[in-house]
């Protein structure tokens, strides 16, 4: 079966909605990284308010992967959140829509690498890795993180992983539990086909 | 132009740029983006916003770059008009391009199958629903005493209970109204690429080439 056939119009409408409701939350706490960068930035470590939040954003791609459990499901969840969020004006535009897909391609690799057939903690590990190395790969092109003395670079990436680690992983474990214990898992409510 | 084929320029030029490190380069999309934005009567209120909020956090990461790093003076230069750059060509495609005329034109010019079309915009034509819906689950957990914060599970969880629920009427919907999923459909509305939107587009990626070969920063 080729990829694009096991995607339904309704899995397609539930990673929608779910990447809207996640751009929905996440847009409440973009004073919260107003204020972090304002705090951090005399100091000169702005960028760490990126890094603290940046689990949050990334979050979408591991719990639609987890959810549908299809390929490229992880991918869409983050690129159509970002596509939405440049459509509705956000002030990063084009930025935006490529930070998604790169984002998606760092979430997607992480189930990829266990041929879509796990689905338990190490996943969400391992997708929290990829996103982690992916993404902060980018950003040593696109933000000059290059430029920064070795042990910062390493603080930042550190920190990135632990954002990554608690919202991609323990958070995203948390709700797919519940989900799990409310029986819409796998049990035909959730479409996998 | 065509959304299609405007998308697709503004993503290549935003991809090239972080990659370049030429600061006349990134002036010159930001102005072209500006003199776009304002033939196309933006409110005076979103451009301020546009002009100011990017650069203070632009300013932000280019003074942590210079004071914990070895950024030079010109480096530090290309990534503040680097991200002035991203946010006018964004804008320049966000701000005068609407949900379903990007639609229309990838389902009929892009090829993309109306599943994907057709499914996400149902979803966000459902945006201030989900609004409404992330505004009612905090208050209803407010009024049993609890503050449901961005950390809480259970504000996800409700959310993807919704979603479940939403995706499956919105489907079924669909469905009864007719639609069959990978089947070919005709259009009221016909959009196509003119010649025009082709070569303004090969011509202007050209040009702005011939910047990076200029002896300016």
């Amino acid at each position: 079966m080729s990829h694009s056939s096991s995607w339904h119009l309704r899995s397609i409408i539930l990673l929608a909605l779910i990447s809207l409701f996640f751009g929905v939350i996440f847009w409440v706490i973009s004073p919260l990284y107003d204020v972090l960068t304002a705090i951090l930035t005399p100091m000169g470590l702005a960028p760490f308010a990126n890094e603290i939040l940046i689990g949050v954003w990334c979050m979408a791609g591991p719990v639609a992967g987890y959810l549908l459990r299809i390929p490229v499901a992880a991918f869409l969840g983050e690129f159509i959140g970002a596509a939405v969020e440049m459509l509705l004006g956000s002030q990063w535009g084009a930025s935006d829509l490529i930070a998604g897909a790169i984002q998606g391609v760092g979430s997607e690799l992480g189930f990829t690498l266990t041929g879509y057939k796990r689905y338990n903690w190490g996943t969400l590990l391992l997708s929290a890795v990829t996103v982690t190395l992916v993404t902060f790969g980018w950003d040593m092109i696109k933000n000059g993180y290059g430029s920064y003395h070795l042990p910062l670079l390493l603080g930042l990436l550190a920190v990135r992983f632990l954002s990554n680690f608690f919202f991609g992983g323990v958070l995203t474990k948390a709700i797919v539990n519940l989900l799990d214990r409310a029986h819409v898992l796998g049990t035909g409510a959730t479409p996998q086909n | 132009m065509n959304p299609t084929v405007k998308l697709t320029l503004i993503m290549v030029l935003a991809l090239e740029i972080s990659f370049t490190q030429s600061i006349t380069m990134n002036v010159i999309l930001t102005l072209l983006g500006l003199i776009y934005l304002l033939i196309h009567r933006i409110r005076w209120q979103t451009l301020f916003y546009f002009l100011t909020i990017p650069g203070l956090f632009a300013a932000a990461l280019v003074w942590s770059l210079l004071y914990q790093g070895t950024a030079t003076n010109h480096f530090a230069g290309v990534i503040f008009s680097r991200m002035y750059a991203y946010v006018f060509l964004g804008g320049a495609f966000s701000l005068t391009t609407t949900p379903y005329q990007l639609a229309q034109s990838l389902e009929q010019n892009a090829h993309l199958p109306t599943k994907f079309v057709y499914g996400i915009l149902a979803a966000v034509n459902m945006l201030p629903r989900i609004r409404r819906e992330v505004a009612t689950i905090r208050s209803a957990a407010q009024m049993r005493g609890v503050t449901l914060h961005f950390w809480s599970p259970v504000l996800y969880f409700k959310a993807i209970l919704a979603a479940l629920k939403w995706s499956e009427n919105t489907a079924e919907a669909m469905t009864s109204h007719g639609y069959v999923e990978d089947t070919p459909r005709s259009h009221v509305i016909t959009i196509s690429i003119s010649r025009c939107d082709y070569v303004t587009a090969v011509s202007l990626f050209i040009l702005l080439q011939g910047i990076l070969f200029l002896p300016v920063p």
